[in-house]
């Protein structure tokens, strides 16, 4: 919220999550709302839900009911641990996702100095939230384009524990196959990117297969020639021993200091910048990325682009988020053929 | 009738490592036939990834990584660096729907196959170029490994526990997870659109970009306040207690559970569940804004409670009063758990290495279509025979004499 003076069309996440959408209230809980709704459907291809299983049994929503109503309807429905199972009705959250899903327990990646102490981490943001939200988006589309053929309708079954878990795929793996048991403690991760502190920062560098460049980069001291880190077959051993020594040297310079001369020597590295470089980034700014939308209420705001760009159907704003019951009447008197006059009496009744 | 929604649809998949080769994983799980191309000198790296014990290094179908991210998909050889297979690929082209490629800069034009070039072959082809941070800017040539992202766009700055330091994530879901699927969505999306219309489409994905949606609500934050925001760790902007506490070992492995309270009636539950110690009639905890600014104190509480029980016991105890609670599951916990495999989400991949040890499977559950294409995943090379021979019609002597050649190598 601007200046955090909260306001019900001012949200900046709703705002960003809900584009070129259009928005109706609608209150379910009358008979007449609940057949308005059930008229919709028999217009829609999509109906894309995330309310418990037995909330949809009870209005009447099931898949069983909604199919009698429209065949061909897509019903994408998302919920904390899916539609069966023993844990089909347990309640969740994006904190309960990221644990479920195997992500938290694994993270931070360096492992934890203190694993009793402190618990598996949940990832920041929404993430499991927003790996929900895509992963529902692949499977609908993925429906639409096998109803072409078939004309045929499809319930869609989305667990949120299973989105977070698809994505830990090669740990599963590697505990299936190695018998490999993840341990919580500092010093497991082998190799990969760390994080090395600097002066006034901090900065990731990727060593792996370029301990060579990161040798030069650091100016060939004495102890990189040591058998232990110099030879790639002993170096994950040491890994703990090689990052001290490397950050000893990384916290005698600045963070823009060591990502220079990292990016001069080839090294992969990046700053841990904020959200503040990534929003002022030259690298979005040439791809224009970045939209501008003026909004009633909330004004004119930058907003992510899309996450890909596709030549011959490029992705446009064509809309701003709807302001709350925005898109009644088009609704309701334009497509449903209500007047306003049944307009105004079903927002008296609290039908809309 | 089809037993999967993308059946009928060709994939020739040049990706390689994780982000590339899951994204065309999601179009073969549902249906599509993904020709993956790689070549003897360059094989795709995770197939040495996650060996069986003792099998690492033995060559090109041991890795457990490159199987649990190429399911149902066919693999041929083709040393792209000669005229003949480039003409092969170009034949191949000709026959798919869509090509798809996440190499670290223009490796594809080097073989003379741009999109322009695959246009005159394929009029409606779809070509999907997936990198870290697209193929056109500044840092368009930059390598996509996924720490170095991360800490690129604010991910990891984001990561930590209350007051800590920044942490490179365990397994983001910002960097491949995301831009995968973004790219099983895009190429979706351009298949809908030429569903409608004929027309195909090139489809240039940077993962920087799929991450600034996944932080859309930091980006938005910093946009509308200039805030950066700060590490929250397990805890909520609203809500408390909102965390993860240690629970009792009941296996070989430490436990936990996470669990959210998201109003006063829940609190209240939670209270008698507990048996009402004293401690919860303290005023420190007494609604939900003073719960919020006293979480520290209110975890320490709460942690001397989780201890007595163990993670699954604990979790049937807190949803059966309307409290939300998991396990937090390490892979090997979850891998054993019995709600997962209800509901049938790892699969067996009977493989001549792996055999049948369980591997995940993807989280897409249609009611009337079949599980998904979850044939085993292919053997290096496996289905030359098939591609050369039965779709573009060489006789078994070209075939040879091209293996020979080392143009199927």
């Amino acid at each position: 919220f601007p200046q955090n003076l909260p306001h019900p069309e001012k949200s900046g996440l709703f705002l960003f999550l809900n584009t070129n959408k259009s928005g109706i209230t609608l209150n379910l809980d009358t008979a007449a709302g609940l057949k308005i709704f059930k008229d919709l459907l028999k217009w829609s291809d999509v109906l894309i839900e995330d309310h418990s299983v037995k909330e949809m049994k009870q209005l009447g929503l099931s898949y069983a009911e909604v199919k009698k109503i429209n065949p061909s309807l897509i019903m994408t429905s998302i919920t904390p641990f899916g539609q069966t199972g023993p844990f089909k009705n347990y309640k969740g959250n994006d904190l309960i996702a990221s644990h479920a899903g195997t992500e938290s327990f694994g993270n931070p990646d360096e492992g934890v100095k203190e694993p009793a102490t402190l618990p598996p981490l949940k990832v920041p943001n929404h993430a499991a939230d927003f790996m929900s939200g895509l992963t529902s988006a692949a499977c609908t589309l993925g429906a639409l384009l096998g109803r072409k053929n078939t004309g045929r309708g499809q319930h869609i079954d989305l667990s949120k524990q299973e989105a977070v878990a698809s994505i830990t795929r090669q740990q599963l793996a590697y505990y299936s196959v190695m018998e490999e048991t993840p341990s919580r403690e500092f010093g497991r991760k082998k190799f990969g990117g760390f994080l090395y502190p600097c002066q006034d920062g901090y900065v990731v560098i990727w060593i792996g297969p370029h301990y060579h460049l990161v040798v030069k980069m650091m100016g060939e001291p004495d102890w990189s020639k040591e058998e232990m880190f110099a030879n790639p077959l002993l170096r994950n051993n040491y890994i703990v021993e090689l990052n001290q020594l490397i950050t000893a040297w990384t916290m005698e310079h600045t963070a823009e200091e060591v990502n220079a001369l990292a990016l001069e020597h080839g090294v992969p590295c990046s700053l841990v910048r904020s959200v503040k470089d990534l929003v002022g980034d030259e690298q979005l700014a040439f791809r224009n990325f970045w939209r501008e939308i003026d909004r009633a209420i909330a004004g004119k705001l930058k907003y992510p682009g899309a996450p890909f760009k596709l030549s011959a159907t490029p992705a446009a704003i064509e809309r701003p988020a709807p302001l709350l019951g925005e898109h009644n009447e088009m609704v309701y008197c334009n497509m449903l053929k209500y007047s306003r006059e049944q307009l105004v009496r079903m927002r008296q009744a609290g039908i809309i | 009738m089809q037993k999967l929604p993308l059946e009928g649809i060709r994939v020739l998949d040049f990706c390689q490592m994780w982000a590339g080769p899951h994204a065309t994983e999601w179009l073969s799980v549902m249906g599509a036939e993904v020709i993956k191309v790689e070549t003897s000198n360059r094989i795709d790296y995770m197939r040495t990834v996650g060996a069986p014990p003792g099998m690492a290094g033995t060559g090109p179908n041991v890795g457990s990584a490159f199987a649990s991210l190429n399911w149902g998909k066919k693999s041929i050889t083709l040393n792209m660096t000669t005229p003949k297979a480039q003409q092969l690929a170009k034949d191949l082209i000709k026959k798919c729907d869509v090509v798809a490629e996440n190499f670290g800069g223009g490796v594809l034009e080097r073989w003379g196959l741009t999109y322009e070039e695959m246009k005159k072959i394929k009029p409606d082809i779809i070509y999907y170029a997936g990198s870290g941070y697209g193929r056109s800017g500044p840092h368009k040539e930059r390598p996509a490994y996924a720490e170095i992202v991360d800490a690129f766009t604010g991910a990891t700055f984001a990561n930590g526990y209350p007051g800590g330091e920044p942490n490179v994530i365990g397994v983001s879901p910002w960097t491949d997870g995301a831009q995968a699927i973004h790219g099983a969505v895009a190429m979706m999306t351009a298949l809908y659109h030429r569903m409608n219309t004929g027309e195909g489409q090139y489809i240039d994905a940077a993962m920087i970009e799929g991450h600034a949606n996944f932080l859309g609500e930091m980006v938005m934050g910093y946009i509308i306040n200039g805030t950066i925001g700060e590490r929250i760790g397990n805890r909520d902007a609203v809500m408390a207690p909102h965390g993860c506490y240690p629970c009792k070992m009941t296996g070989d492995e430490d436990e936990w559970i996470a669990l959210a309270v998201a109003n006063q009636k829940e609190w209240e539950s939670l209270c008698r569940l507990m048996g009402n110690p004293d401690w919860t009639k303290n005023e420190a905890f007494s609604d939900e804004l003073k719960r919020w600014d006293n979480q520290k104190e209110l975890d320490k509480y709460l942690a001397g409670w989780t201890q007595q029980y163990g993670a699954y016991e604990l979790t049937a105890l807190l949803q059966k009063v309307g409290i939300a609670a998991t396990p937090s599951f390490s892979t090997k916990q979850l891998t054993h758990d019995k709600h997962i495999n209800a509901r049938g989400f790892f699969k067996k991949p009977n493989h001549p290495v792996l055999g049948n040890k369980v591997l995940a499977g993807l989280p897409i559950k249609f009611s009337d279509y079949a599980a998904g294409n979850y044939h085993t995943p292919p053997l290096l090379g496996e289905h030359n025979d098939y591609v050369f021979g039965q779709l573009l019609g060489l006789s078994k002597d070209e075939i040879l004499r091209l293996t020979e050649e080392k143009v199927l190598s």
